[in-house]
């Protein structure tokens, strides 16, 4: 009897510690790009905390806009104060589903669809997003682009650097996930 | 028996074991706010305390960030009680152009020259403290001020032929505090050494308190105010008349460029000018029109 449970209880502890479901890094790289001919803008964040659960399917992203880096400090004080109100809508957030089917334990990489909502400046847009993912046993890796409008998300641009800034900004993503520790 | 109680004991604490691993929450918490949980704890430092490295003549506690160059023109016209044979000053003209960079983010250090009795001036700005909250916390940015303006103009050329007589030095602590997004205010004390002054009444040393503040009245415009409290003990006695300065201005910021528009009762655009030797009044409408231009370049690569 002693023996049965001692067997039950060590397949349940392995069994739930060995189901590591969850994958997180926080020092995934976030780029942007809004530059035109008159102006470059570029910035560069490697602070973004995101996770992937690979049961759900599900990922998370998560970013200060203060943590992005420009190459003029008075643009990156403009995007912060005039544009993003970072004092206001600290971070910009991304939750999504993964619609695609991915075998985690395939350790080959998969273009991926992913479905979710993009929030930041306060405002939440759906977005279906496509992101090549690699899984694997200890670490599993994911980029992205996308294109997104300041316009949808309430940033105003006025007219007299309109033509400075991009209609659409290229967002790039790569992160390096390991599993997570409580 | 001995067998028995270890099974025992074994068994009840791979229940436990097992219990606890269970009753960890983070189970059923969903990804959002896992990401709560496991953001690092960040410290948000205050940036755009004003808008400008000057409130309107004086010195802010912004700084040119680490290889940025600003370009700085300041001009003030003539008094507006000149009336209008000079068309109420502007006819007149003094200006002040500079060079400012910053070495790292914590230091910049600037060159000028101004057409106020030919003076030229260098100077270093460090922060000594930011303004933060979050994972530290810092209620004030503190940043200390060195200047030192050099007289060429050639007035009495005897009493002034040594270089040394014509120096002064400025030392300023300059307290801030961006109270919201809106209001910002500053607190300057400052010490000022002349090396020679005009006459025996006038103090080699000259002790001032600047306060300024700033309101933003649009996202780009802002509503500026500067006033130096200046100790004299023996105003009444001295030869000319001194004053206080006072200024208002406003900012309007464009992309690279930062206008400020400005009255003051101040003709000198450095402090050894204006905190020391302001004599306009605004009770008589001794005060003048100006504006700085500032331009910003970028060396980062």
């Amino acid at each position: 009897m002693n023996k049965l449970i001692l067997l039950f209880a060590f397949v349940l502890t392995f069994g739930i510690a060995g189901a590591q479901s969850r994958f997180l890094t926080k020092d995934a790289k976030i780029n942007f790009n809004s530059s035109t001919p008159l102006e470059d803008i570029i910035a560069e964040s490697n602070q973004a905390t995101t996770f992937i659960d690979i049961e759900k399917n599900e990922i998370a992203f998560s970013v200060l806009t203060t943590s992005f880096k420009f190459r003029r400090a008075l643009m990156e004080e403009h995007f912060n104060e005039n544009y993003m109100e970072s004092a206001k809508f600290p971070k910009a957030k991304f939750t999504g589903k993964i619609v695609t089917p991915i075998d985690w334990k395939s350790e080959k990489m998969v273009v991926a669809e992913i479905k979710g909502q993009l929030t930041m400046h306060g405002a939440t847009k759906d977005m279906t997003i496509k992101a090549q993912i690699t899984p694997g046993k200890n670490k599993i890796i994911a980029t992205s682009e996308l294109k997104v409008t300041p316009e949808d998300f309430k940033i105003a641009i006025p007219s007299a650097v309109r033509d400075k800034i991009a209609k659409e900004v290229t967002i790039k993503i790569e992160a390096a996930y390991a599993p997570y520790q409580q | 028996m001995i067998n028995t109680m270890t099974k025992k004991l074994l068994t009840s604490a791979l229940i436990l074991g097992m219990l606890v691993l269970y009753s960890i929450p983070a189970k059923s918490q969903d990804l959002d706010s896992l990401l709560e949980k496991e953001a690092i704890p960040q410290t948000t430092y205050a940036t755009a305390t004003f808008k400008s490295t000057r409130i309107v003549n004086g010195h802010s506690v912004e700084r040119m960030k680490k290889k940025q160059l600003e370009f700085r023109v300041s001009h003030r016209f003539g008094q507006v009680n000149d009336g209008s044979y000079n068309l109420w000053g502007l006819d007149q003209g003094t200006i002040h152009l500079a060079l400012e960079y910053g070495l790292t983010d914590w230091l910049e250090v600037g060159i000028g020259r101004s057409t106020y009795e030919k003076t030229f001036d260098g100077f270093g700005k460090v922060s000594l403290l930011r303004q933060s909250n979050g994972a530290k916390n810092m209620p004030i940015q503190l940043s200390y001020l060195l200047s030192t303006e050099l007289i060429s103009f050639k007035s009495n050329p005897e009493k002034y032929k040594d270089v040394y007589s014509r120096m002064s030095f400025v030392n300023q602590i300059l307290i801030a505090r961006k109270f919201n997004e809106s209001f910002s205010a500053q607190l300057t004390p400052t010490f000022i050494h002349r090396n020679l002054v005009p006459t025996e009444l006038d103090k080699n040393d000259l002790f001032a308190m600047g306060a300024g503040a700033r309101y933003k009245l649009s996202k780009r415009i802002a509503f500026n105010v500067e006033y130096y409290y200046v100790y004299r003990a023996n105003s009444s006695s001295l030869p000319v008349k001194y004053y206080n300065p006072l200024s208002v201005g406003i900012d309007i910021e464009t992309g690279g460029h930062v206008f400020q528009i400005m009255l003051t009762n101040s003709q000198a655009m450095r402090e050894g000018g204006f905190i020391g030797k302001t004599t306009g009044s605004w009770s008589d409408a001794g005060i003048r029109l100006g504006f700085n231009i500032s331009r910003v370049f970028s060396f980062n690569k």
